[in-house]
C-alpha cells in the first residue's frame, strides 16, 4: 500500500468515524427486559443508570472508555491528519500516535458488556437483554478509529509536503 | 526471551481455562444462566446480530489466542535458534494483532456487567473470571519480556 493511499484511507476512516459517532450515541444499544419491564438504553443511558445506582467509579470507567475516548480519539486523529506534511509539532504528533494506538481498543468495553449481558437473554421471558442497532454503529465506529490510527504509520509524520498531501 | 516464551506458554494454557470455565452465574427467580465468553457470542448470533457476534468472537477469543500463539512461536524460534517456516509472517501478524489483544478490556467489561446484573438478579463470580484476569496479567508480562528488536533482527538473519 502506498503512503498516499494510506493517508487517503486514514482520512476516509476518520470521516466515517465522525459520521457513525452520532447514531452510535443516539440509538439504543440494548433493550433490557426484566419481569415485563422494558428498558431501552443508549451508551450514555447505560452510564446514567450506573451513576443513578450509586456506582460512580464504574459509571466513570464506562463513560471514559465508551463516550469520551472515541470522541477524543476522532478529534486527535483529525488534528494529526490535518498537520500531515507540515513541520508543526512533529514530536508531539509521534507521541500522540503511540498514545492513540495504546488506547485504541478500550472502547470495545461496551461491545463486550453487551455480549456478556446478551447471554442473559437466554433466560427467556423472565429476563432478556436484546442487542439494538446502535451497537452496530458503535462497533463500526470503533473499528474505523482503530484502523484510521493503524493505517497511518508514524514515519509518515516526517514526510515532506507533496502536492497530493496538501489538500485535506 | 526465555521468560517471554515461558510466559506465553502459561498464557496460552490460561486462555484455554478462561474460555472453558464459566465467568459468572446469573439467576432470576430460580432460572440459572452460566456465562462463558462464547455464550455472549452465541446470543448475539441468535438475535441476528451476526456482525457483532463476529466482532466479539474475533476480539475476545480468536485474537488473544492468535496473538499469544504468534508470540510463543517467535519466542520459541529465538530461544532454540531455529528458523521454522513462516517465522517472518508470524512476527508480522503478531505485530498487527497487538492492538487487538483485548483480554484486559474484557476483564473490565466483566466487572461492569456483574455490577449491572446485580440490579437485575443474583450474580456470582465463577472461576472463569479469575482465569481471564490472570491470563491478561501473564500476557502483559509476556509482551514486556518479548524483545521485538531482537526478534526482528533474528528474522532478518542478522541476529
Amino acid at each position: 500500500m502506498s503512503d498516499a493511499l494510506r493517508f487517503e484511507l486514514s482520512k476516509a476512516l476518520v470521516a466515517a468515524g465522525f459520521v457513525l459517532y452520532l447514531p452510535a450515541n443516539i440509538l439504543p444499544v440494548m433493550t433490557i427486559t426484566i419481569a415485563g419491564q422494558v428498558d431501552s438504553l443508549t451508551v450514555v443511558g447505560g452510564v446514567m443508570e450506573l451513576y443513578d445506582g450509586g456506582l460512580v467509579p464504574v459509571a466513570a470507567v464506562v463513560f471514559l472508555a465508551s463516550v469520551l475516548l472515541p470522541a477524543l480519539k476522532l478529534v486527535l486523529l483529525l488534528w494529526m491528519l490535518l498537520l500531515h506534511g507540515t513541520e508543526i509539532r512533529r514530536e508531539r504528533r509521534m507521541a500522540l500516535h503511540a498514545f492513540l494506538e495504546r488506547i485504541g481498543t478500550w472502547a470495545m468495553i461496551d461491545i463486550f458488556l453487551l455480549s456478556i449481558l446478551a447471554a442473559v437473554g437466554q433466560l427467556g421471558i423472565l429476563a432478556s437483554v436484546q442487542a439494538e442497532n446502535g451497537a452496530l454503529f458503535f462497533g463500526a465506529m470503533i473499528i474505523c478509529t482503530i484502523y484510521a490510527a493503524g493505517i497511518y504509520k508514524p514515519y509518515m509524520i516526517w514526510q515532506d509536503p507533496t502536492p497530493e498531501h496538501q489538500s485535506l | 526471551m526465555q521468560a517471554a516464551w515461558a510466559l506465553a506458554t502459561a498464557g496460552l494454557l490460561l486462555l484455554v481455562l478462561a474460555n472453558t470455565h464459566p465467568i459468572m452465574v446469573f439467576s432470576v427467580a430460580g432460572n440459572i444462566q452460566e456465562n462463558l465468553i462464547i455464550t455472549g457470542v452465541e446470543s448475539l448470533w441468535q438475535e441476528g446480530y451476526s456482525l457483532l457476534a463476529a466482532l466479539v468472537f474475533f476480539s475476545a477469543i480468536a485474537a488473544p489466542f492468535l496473538y499469544l500463539g504468534g508470540l510463543w512461536y517467535v519466542a520459541m524460534c529465538l530461544c532454540l535458534r531455529v528458523r521454522l517456516p513462516g517465522l517472518a509472517s508470524v512476527l508480522r501478524i503478531t505485530e498487527t494483532l497487538e492492538s487487538w489483544n483485548l483480554m484486559p478490556v474484557f476483564a473490565i467489561a466483566c466487572i461492569v456487567s456483574v455490577v449491572k446484573l446485580r440490579t437485575l438478579g443474583t450474580v456470582s463470580w465463577e472461576s472463569g473470571a479469575a482465569w481471564i484476569l490472570i491470563a491478561s496479567v501473564v500476557t502483559l508480562f509476556a509482551v514486556q519480556f518479548f524483545d521485538r528488536k531482537q526478534a526482528e533482527l533474528f528474522v532478518e538473519g542478522a541476529g
